[in-house]
């Protein structure tokens, strides 16, 4: 039986770049646009990289050589890559010209960094991989889509490992549209952020691996929620009793936040409930972040208290301390919808077990 | 590897709506190369491979009412996974398959780049000004094009969207496969759905490789590619599941495999955002991995579908990987682009269905418009002008087709007789 490991993970975000400072001092947003804290990139790349490159490729390209470095494999066997909406600056800034100053002065900078694949390539063509290379752009399922395909490639054999990155950034004009047609919030709750978040997986576990992801599952209007997860705990035989909490995508808007109200009650009844979006926003690939936060947990076995949902009940069935040594925390089951359609579950278990 | 059936196949170019026109068009050797006509744009000087629908066309032949919100990119994603299912007897419009549907899984998996920029392009500045095209917000991004295409139909319980530039659709059937040999879907539709708009024809004008004339893929002049749109997709299923099908429904039988898909490999160039190694090496390393999944040699090989754009970059690239794959000397090659144009992101779906064409037709499609063989080759395109279906016409066992994106993000597909 092949075990997939998460050896380890790099972020940009609105949290603090590259750390796990958000674990114990997560920085904390009242507007509801938020773009990445970027690091000084001229730290890290040659002068006019860091000028030709848009944010988005800057962020995943020093995320994606940072886990690389860190775990010590610099020829993954696959790059997957999730991204909702792409290179979106550069393919605004293209239509904006085009619309602008019609069809006949156009350069082509902005629309070769414009397509969605232009992310995962600079990776390959940066690190010289020339194996498996995909990029998965479904909304707000991106991220498990890339993480999918590398969790069955490396179950099966085919791959030993594989860099799975999750990568959105945001416009003021694209804020302003979906906030317009609801995607994005504007209270005070609710916020949109940007995701970088690069997380190296291997067939061969490491020291300071982070977790086992033990299972992968994605649904589109699903008719039996309830029977779908217990199929996939059936497989990795793991029963509901031994899941120690579940990481969910409340965001702070009613429409989003009343799904999961609905469901995790009859799903995972008097399960402590995670959260991970009033850190980092709302974005397409968020759950990126959210699966790395949960990792961080088990990893640290231990459950910051700003992470428990306002979701949960004042005194749960399994009471426990809001935070500190959970002993034997073995289990987090991430669970993400999107708009009610696309369901996914991801199971994360500790490298002891 | 032999448990991947090819079971249904559905398609819409500038060459047909389905695929028996597709196949008419092959074998009369008839382009679909034509001065433009649908899209609004100021460069009339480029030939394109159109769909010859109006979206309202499209509305009609689906019964979908003008108040519903589509895309042209979705429009063409539905006529061809409608054709797709109806060829493997699982139309939900037919009701006696209702109640078989639901105990399939059954996953779509779509490639495209464009998604929804047709009514972007057309409404951004409205979406500014006041709220009257908001509804065309949310179907911008790449997912919601496979969203829509799902909903009409009603009966996927897996989606996905793959966008790998000019590889994607080849990517969605390699997708499928892993979905079935991991029991995670009974039935997949895969391939690729691709509108022409005003961005893309711009970007690659402003990379200057589009062709004012029609393109001469393989040739010695050729002087670059010209852009088209369209869709296709294949219904993949595993043996086990085709004949239970079969088992259940006996008014099926007369439904036969149309192929299996017998090799895949992705792999990349890791050279340029927008060129393609001198070496071929992504173009190379993909095609030997494909005939390794496949158990092949490269003699096994009966026709090469090229990705064959008419670029100059592209074609040689492709010419010289192809020449290390094939020592011993190279199957017929010829690029079908020359009839449907450029599809990007649809183009491994389309290649894909001609060449399940070609397999059960035993024809050789033929590479137009070439008339000089590029000196740094050793092989010319297959150009042989006779009509496929006489007896004279070779028996195809193997067909190899190649889909590369920008990016260096190569696939290739080898599909198979039963």
């Amino acid at each position: 039986m092949t075990n997939v490991y998460l050896l380890d993970a790099k972020q940009i975000s609105v949290q603090s770049p590259l750390v796990d400072d958000w674990m114990d001092n997560p920085l904390s947003y009242q507007e509801p646009y938020i773009c990445a804290i970027d690091p000084n990139y001229k730290q890290y790349f040659e002068p006019n990289m860091a000028r030709r490159l848009g944010k988005i490729l800057k962020r995943a390209l020093l995320t994606s050589r940072q886990v690389m470095e860190a775990t010590n494999i610099t020829n993954p066997d696959a790059i997957i890559t999730g991204t909702g909406l792409g290179c979106l600056e550069n393919s605004e800034l293209f239509l904006e010209a085009l619309l602008r100053d019609g069809e006949t002065l156009l350069k082509p900078t902005h629309f070769m960094q414009s397509t969605h694949n232009t992310i995962g390539s600079l990776i390959a063509i940066d690190a010289h991989c020339h194996g498996y290379n995909s990029t998965y752009v479904h909304k707000g399922i991106s991220f498990e889509s890339a993480l999918l395909d590398a969790f069955m490639q490396l179950k099966n054999g085919q791959i030993q490992t594989a860099l799975v990155g999750a990568h959105d950034e945001m416009t003021p004009k694209y804020f302003d549209l979906l906030q317009r047609i609801g995607y994005l919030g504007n209270t005070e709750n609710s916020f949109s952020g940007e995701t970088a978040i690069s997380m190296m997986l291997s067939t061969k576990q490491k020291i300071n691996a982070l977790c086992r992801i033990s299972g992968v599952e994605m649904l589109y209007h699903p008719i039996n929620l309830k029977e779908s997860l217990m199929r996939l705990l059936d497989e990795v035989q793991c029963s509901l009793d031994e899941i120690d909490a579940v990481m969910i995508g409340t965001n702070g808007l009613p429409t989003n936040d009343r799904v999961y109200a609905e469901i995790c009650p009859a799903l995972f009844p008097g399960k402590k409930l995670l959260r991970y979006k009033h850190l980092f926003g709302e974005s397409y690939t968020a759950p990126g972040l959210g699966a790395y936060a949960a990792a961080t947990c088990l990893h640290q076995q231990r459950i910051p208290a700003h992470l428990l949902a306002p979701l949960n009940p004042p005194s749960g069935r399994k009471s426990s301390p809001p935070e500190g040594d959970l002993g034997g925390f073995k289990h987090i089951l991430f669970y993400n919808q999107f708009e009610n359609k696309n369901h996914t579950f991801i199971l994360l278990s500790s490298c002891g077990k | 590897m032999k448990n991947f059936l090819i079971t249904g196949a559905g398609i819409i170019s500038a060459i047909g709506n389905n695929k028996q026109e597709t196949l008419a068009a092959l074998l009369e050797q008839r382009s679909g190369i034509a001065p433009l006509r649908y899209l609004k744009t100021s460069h009339t000087e480029f030939p394109v491979g159109e769909v010859k629908l109006t979206n309202e066309e499209m509305r009609q032949l689906l019964d979908i009412p003008e108040t519903e919100v589509t895309t042209r990119t979705s429009l063409m994603g539905m006529l061809a996974v409608r054709e797709a299912l109806r060829h493997c007897g699982l139309d939900p419009q037919t009701p006696q398959n209702v109640a078989e549907m639901t105990e399939l899984r059954i996953a779509l998996i779509s490639g495209t780049t464009v998604g929804g920029m047709d009514k972007t392009e057309l409404y951004y500045l409205d979406f500014f000004e006041d709220n009257t095209k908001d509804a065309y917000i949310a179907t911008h991004d790449c997912g919601s094009s496979t969203e829509m295409i799902a909903d009409y139909f009603g009966i996927f319980s897996l989606v996905e969207t793959i966008s790998t530039a000019c590889s994607s659709a080849a990517n969605a059937i390699m997708l499928g496969a892993q979905l079935i040999r991991d029991g995670r879907a009974d039935v997949v539709v895969a391939g690729g759905s691709e509108s022409l708009t005003k961005f893309h024809l711009n970007g690659f004008n402003s990379l200057m490789i589009l062709d004012r004339e029609p393109c001469k893929p393989l040739d010695a002049h050729r002087a670059g590619l010209n852009l088209g749109e369209g869709a296709a997709y294949i219904v993949l299923e595993s043996e086990e599941v085709f004949n239970r099908r079969l088992r259940v429904k006996p008014a099926m039988t007369p439904l036969k495999p149309l192929a299996r898909l017998s090799g895949y490999a992705n792999t990349c160039d890791a050279f340029h955002q927008t060129a393609s190694s001198s070496d071929g090496e992504g173009a190379y390393l993909a095609m030997t991995k494909a005939l390794a999944v496949a158990n092949l040699q490269p003699e096994d090989i009966d026709y090469i579908n090229a990705h064959g754009t008419g670029t100059g970059n592209n074609d040689l690239s492709e010419g010289i990987a192809i020449q290390r794959v094939f020592t011993n000397g190279v199957p017929p090659v010829s690029s079908t682009k020359s009839f449907t144009g450029h599809t990007t992101s649809a183009a491994g779906g389309l290649e894909a269905v001609i060449s399940l064409l070609a397999l059960q037709h035993d024809f050789i499609p033929a590479n137009l418009n070439f008339s000089t063989p590029m000196p740094e080759l050793s092989f010319t395109p297959y150009t042989a002008c006779h009509c496929g279906l006489d007896p004279q016409s070779p028996k195809l066992h193997h067909v190899l087709s190649n889909s590369f994106g920008f990016g260096g993000n190569e696939t290739t597909l080898i599909f198979s007789k039963v």
